[in-house]
């Protein structure tokens, strides 16, 4: 059998292969007709071409076909790109110093031995110094307290090498 | 003539190329015409051999004819106007099929005892045969997509193995091997039924 007269090797291998109830069904299918009619529905549908649904439509004036819309469009765009340069610019600090640790630079060691890389700290800068508070004796009544370099002896105020050159001298005469 | 009499006459003067326009859009719509009366009935069966559902097989071919209406400029442009409808008919089902949820088998029996030929048939024997066709066809859609998309095509007998490559996007040879490959998978699939059976 050769039903297809443009097709017949598609057509042979369809009635003699092992499937060819599948062939039949689809050639039934296939070769069923249309239903009447079908064209004048088709040519009716084609005269009147749908139109995108919409539930709520542009009053007239405020048809967006007119051009208003895209105006408006158009310039809330400058609007907000303005605004937002305008925003980032008044934000930005301009000329402001750069915040920098100068850090000590890295040296040798003088004496030929190298620091293997060790970081130099560099020493603490003396600071002020809080002044440390005199003990007072308890034992003795706030009364009796005199000065302190009035109680102590001359000896004591000097410096300790000037009064141990001063005692050598006497052990001397 | 003034000046201004003269800028009148040309502006109220219907220009050429609308009146082009207009003979050309009234040819266009009688061609379109045509290719309606002389192909939707071959674009309803390609529809439906993969719908199996007729109202939607009738929406798609109309469908079918919209998408061809918003481009008719290109009309003259087509070289076979048969294969390109069925090109475009064929794309269309295969959107809607992808996107259809997939129906009971007993959709199809009903459709197919109401729509296959039952002249001299008793209605058993219009039951039977169409339980028995709706069986084949659970078999064609438990084919590969490739291989069925093959094996439907090649159903119709106006299509040849040029136009279903055409159709398809692919080669002629590329028709002929997933041919051969649909019709041993459904062999084996119609085998292994009458087994169970």
């Amino acid at each position: 059998m050769n039903s297809n007269p443009h097709n017949p090797k598609i057509s042979d291998s369809a009635s003699h292969g092992p499937s060819g109830a599948g062939d039949e069904t689809m050639r039934l299918i296939a070769s069923l007709p249309a239903p009447a009619g079908l064209e004048d529905r088709v040519h009716t549908a084609l005269r009147v071409p749908p139109r995108p649904a919409r539930v709520l439509a542009w009053p007239k004036r405020l048809n967006p076909q007119s051009g208003w819309m895209r105006t408006a469009a158009a310039a809330a765009i400058v609007f907000v790109v303005v605004g937002g340069g305008w925003g980032v610019y008044t934000r930005v600090q301009h000329n402001q110093p750069a915040k920098i640790i100068a850090m000590p630079a890295r040296m040798p060691a003088p004496g030929g031995f190298s620091s293997a890389g060790a970081m130099r700290t560099p020493q603490t800068l003396p600071g002020p110094v809080a002044p440390q508070p005199t003990k007072a004796n308890p034992a003795q009544p706030r009364k009796n307290k005199k000065p302190v370099a009035s109680a102590k002896p001359a000896n004591s105020l000097a410096h300790p090498a000037v009064s141990k050159s001063t005692a050598q001298s006497g052990q001397d005469k | 003539m003034s000046t201004s009499q003269a800028i009148y006459a040309g502006w109220m003067e219907i220009p050429n190329s609308a009146v082009n326009d207009e003979t050309r859009l009234r040819a266009e719509d009688a061609a379109l015409a045509v290719l309606v009366d002389q192909y939707a009935g071959a674009l309803y069966r390609v529809a439906y051999s993969v719908l199996r559902n007729p109202a939607d097989a009738e929406d798609a071919v109309q469908e079918a004819f919209l998408r061809v209406l918003r481009h008719r400029d290109s009309l003259g442009e087509v070289r076979d106007h048969r294969v390109w409808l069925i090109r475009i008919v064929w794309n269309i089902v295969l959107d809607r099929k992808r996107r259809a949820k997939s129906r009971p088998e007993t959709d199809d029996v009903d459709e197919l005892a109401r729509v296959l030929p039952s002249t001299g048939l008793s209605a058993e024997e219009v039951a039977a045969a169409a339980q028995h066709h709706a069986r084949v066809l659970a078999c064609v859609d438990r084919l590969p997509p490739k291989e069925r998309q093959v094996l439907i095509l090649s159903a119709f007998e106006e299509l040849t193995s040029v136009e279903i490559a055409s159709v398809l996007g692919i080669t002629e040879s590329s028709v002929r091997s997933r041919l051969f490959r649909a019709r041993n998978l459904m062999a084996g699939l119609l085998d292994h039924q009458r087994s169970l059976r």
